[in-house]
């Protein structure tokens, strides 16, 4: 039975996306097999549990069948499918009044790491849950500071502040021999 | 250009998350519900459709349709006995007034066709 899936696979994802727009669930099954660990790991990486960033995924992914058609292919599909994905599990957050105290959360202090490099995953948990949310926000699901600052529901000057303490940190903890100073952040809100 | 650099680094690093185990099992839960998703709506459609015909015949049955088409019958056959006298080898009109069965064929296509077309409305919204 994987003579559909086989033909699937040799698309290109705007392909894919045309043929999901028709209502071919079986392309759309090719997509979430190629980006499903990527929405996923952005997910996990803002902090979701693991069965919860499952959950909010396939959410996001049936929200992207529904919505196929509007997507016009002028970014990746997998940016769209984070972007959609970090939206309901800030939404999610809300709902459980998670980000009540975000803007006054302080951030786990953790100092850099002796060993040097380690992965971006371990480097994120020694951020708060708000730089954490606001890197991620920005940096992997490619949303921009004001679309965050909107998501989160803090002023853009607060996520900018999360962003650049969250950006030192990971500086710290994934380069620690480099010590540049990271102020004069781009700006891509 | 340094932060710069680090940014970009941080976008590859975020980029290239790895491939999890489960990723298989995770998009064939997806396509289930999909499809699960699918073949409800599927069976809402076509029940809506019957209800639609359903209402729609009943529409026609309480309008007293088939009486006045019967009337308009009687009208038709009074006409044609009129012009067959005028031109005895038009009797064609008869033909086509002729019985109630005609009546009820049109009636019943006309229910097909309602379902039909509401079938196809409601599966386009």
């Amino acid at each position: 039975m994987a003579g559909p899936h086989l033909k699937f696979a040799s698309l290109h994802d705007v392909e894919l996306c045309t043929h999901a727009a028709t209502g071919e669930r079986r392309a759309f099954g090719e997509l979430v097999r190629r980006h499903g660990s990527a929405v996923r790991g952005v997910l996990r990486r803002m902090g979701a549990q693991p069965a919860e960033a499952d959950d909010v995924a396939q959410d996001a992914f049936l929200a992207a069948f529904e919505g196929i058609a509007e997507f016009r292919g002028e970014g990746a599909f997998a940016s769209w499918v984070k972007k959609i994905a970090a939206r309901l599990y800030l939404r999610r957050l809300q709902k459980d009044r998670r980000l009540g105290a975000l803007s006054v959360e302080a951030a786990e202090e953790e100092g850099p790491d002796a060993d040097g490099r380690i992965d971006l995953d371990e480097a994120l948990k020694a951020l708060g849950l708000a730089e954490r949310l606001c890197v991620t926000l920005c940096y992997g699901a490619g949303v921009s500071h004001a679309e965050a600052a909107e998501a989160l529901n803090l002023p853009l000057g607060t996520v900018k502040s999360h962003v650049k303490r969250g950006l030192e940190k990971l500086r710290t903890r994934l380069a620690p021999s480099t010590g540049v100073d990271l102020s004069g952040r781009r700006g891509n809100g | 250009m340094a932060e710069i650099d680090f940014e970009r680094r941080l976008e590859r690093l975020f980029d290239s998350s790895p491939e999890m185990p489960d990723a298989a099992g995770f998009a064939e839960r997806i396509e289930r519900r999909l499809n699960a998703g699918w073949t409800a709506r599927r069976w809402l459609i076509g029940a809506a459709g019957v209800v639609g015909g359903v209402i729609g015949a009943s529409q026609l049955m309480l309008s007293n349709v088939f009486q006045r088409v019967e009337t308009a019958s009687d009208s038709a056959r009074l006409l044609s006995s009129g012009v067959a006298r005028i031109a005895p080898k038009a009797d064609w009109i008869s033909a086509i007034s002729g019985g109630g069965g005609v009546v009820w064929i049109a009636a019943s296509a006309a229910v097909l066709m309602m379902a039909f077309v509401l079938t196809r409305v409601i599966g386009e919204i």
